[in-house]
């Protein structure tokens, strides 16, 4: 059963019996997570049409809801259609794996934002030149050519610091693992 | 738009959805479509002229009772397929309960002794029966494809299939007013290809004509 079944849930019956308070705080629960869905599978424009295309579709066929089913797999039905839909218009392909519902509600925005702080917070242990080149070249993409004009390196210099850099957060990341490790098992 | 703006936009004003909306929407449809069927048949080609007399005889019932049951599974599926997250196992296995009692039924007129069996099987109307059974389902074809486009099938083809098993269905029972035949084995073989035609016919109609 998925966490927010519940409270979704009697926010859906509330609105089909016309509560509009209920249904917003419902659209704006599910934006979360739809936001988070389109975000890991289509490019950051396409995301956002896609999640407001998504939240009309629940809207004009919010009748399609049957109570007696789980009210997470209809949204899931339809954000899964929905993204089918998307690939079908680019001709990227036209299946999409079936996964289960909490495949959309296993993850939402400020997951991703604590992901992100994650990685901030692993960034800031590297002296700021490091720092500045495996940002641009790992999390913006920027070409190592670009990065080694930018930095007034020479391109193996850059090669060899990124390479170096992400090599010794990997280590740190490791330690830091297992430290939590211990502490869960000291609980 | 922003997508706040969005919510905020749907969420005022919401009518209230009233319960049972999806199925007055299907049976509404489902009950226009039969009407039409009918108008079509009677059209086409009317009522056998021996019709009063036919009501009386256990292989009209048999006919009768075959396409309902299929019609009745069929439009269950539809109303499964039109819901997002809705499973379709059970009447996809509901849809083969008749399908064994006409096959059971078929085997037993075909071993009685002394039974003709080419006879049993090609009646007198085999060449035109699956094709009648294909046009009188064309008008709840449509009117099931009208309703199934307001809800919201994720996988169109097979909504539309399952448009077409209704139809086909809905259309055999219409067609039953008209045929003369009342042997088992005729309608297994023949009735059903004709609902199999219109299956295949929404299968492949679903596919375009559904999205949404």
């Amino acid at each position: 059963m998925i966490a927010q079944e519940a409270q979704y849930r009697d926010w859906m019956l509330a609105a089909l019996k016309g509560d509009a308070g209920a249904y917003r705080m419902l659209l704006a629960g599910l934006t979360r997570h739809l936001r988070s869905y389109y975000a890991r599978r289509l490019d950051s424009g396409a995301a956002e049409d896609a999640v407001q295309e998504t939240l009309i579709a629940i809207h004009t066929r919010r009748a399609t809801y049957d109570p007696a089913l789980p009210f997470t797999a209809w949204v899931y039905g339809i954000a899964r259609y929905k993204l089918i839909d998307e690939y079908r218009r680019h001709k990227r392909r036209a299946t999409v794996p079936l996964e289960e519902a909490g495949d959309l509600f296993g993850h939402d925005e400020a997951e991703e934002t604590i992901a992100r702080r994650d990685v901030g917070k692993l960034l800031d242990k590297l002296t700021p030149a490091k720092r500045q080149l495996v940002s641009d070249i790992k999390l913006d993409g920027v070409s190592v050519a670009e990065a080694a004009k930018r930095s007034g390196l020479s391109e193996s210099a850059v090669k060899v610091t990124v390479h170096r850099a992400i090599k010794s957060l990997n280590e740190n990341l490791r330690e830091e693992l297992k430290e939590e490790r211990r502490g869960d098992a000291d609980r | 738009m922003r997508t706040d703006d969005l919510i905020a936009q749907l969420s005022s004003g919401l009518e209230p959805v009233k319960s049972g909306a999806v199925a007055r929407l299907l049976l509404g449809a489902a009950a226009l479509g039969l009407a039409g069927s009918v108008l079509l048949l009677l059209a086409m080609i009317g009522p056998r002229p021996d019709l009063a007399a036919a009501m009386a005889h256990p292989g009209m019932w048999t006919k009768l009772a075959y396409t309902f049951a299929i019609a009745a599974f069929g439009l269950w599926l539809v109303e499964r397929a039109g819901r997002p997250g809705a499973g379709l196992t059970r009447p996809v296995l509901a849809l083969t309960l008749p399908l064994l009692a006409i096959l059971l039924l078929a085997g037993l007129q075909m071993s009685a002794p002394g039974a003709d069996m080419p006879g049993l099987v090609m009646g007198r109307s085999s060449r035109v029966c699956a094709t009648y059974v294909t046009l009188t389902a064309l008008p709840t074809l449509a009117a099931t494809f009208w309703a199934l486009r307001k809800l919201a099938p994720t996988e169109p083809t097979l909504a539309g299939a399952g448009a077409g098993l209704f139809a086909g269905a809905a259309g055999a029972f219409v067609y039953c007013f008209h045929c003369s035949e009342e042997a088992a084995p005729f309608i297994a073989v023949w009735y059903t290809l004709g609902i199999g035609l219109v299956t295949v016919l929404g299968a492949f109609l679903g596919r375009y004509l559904l999205r949404w």
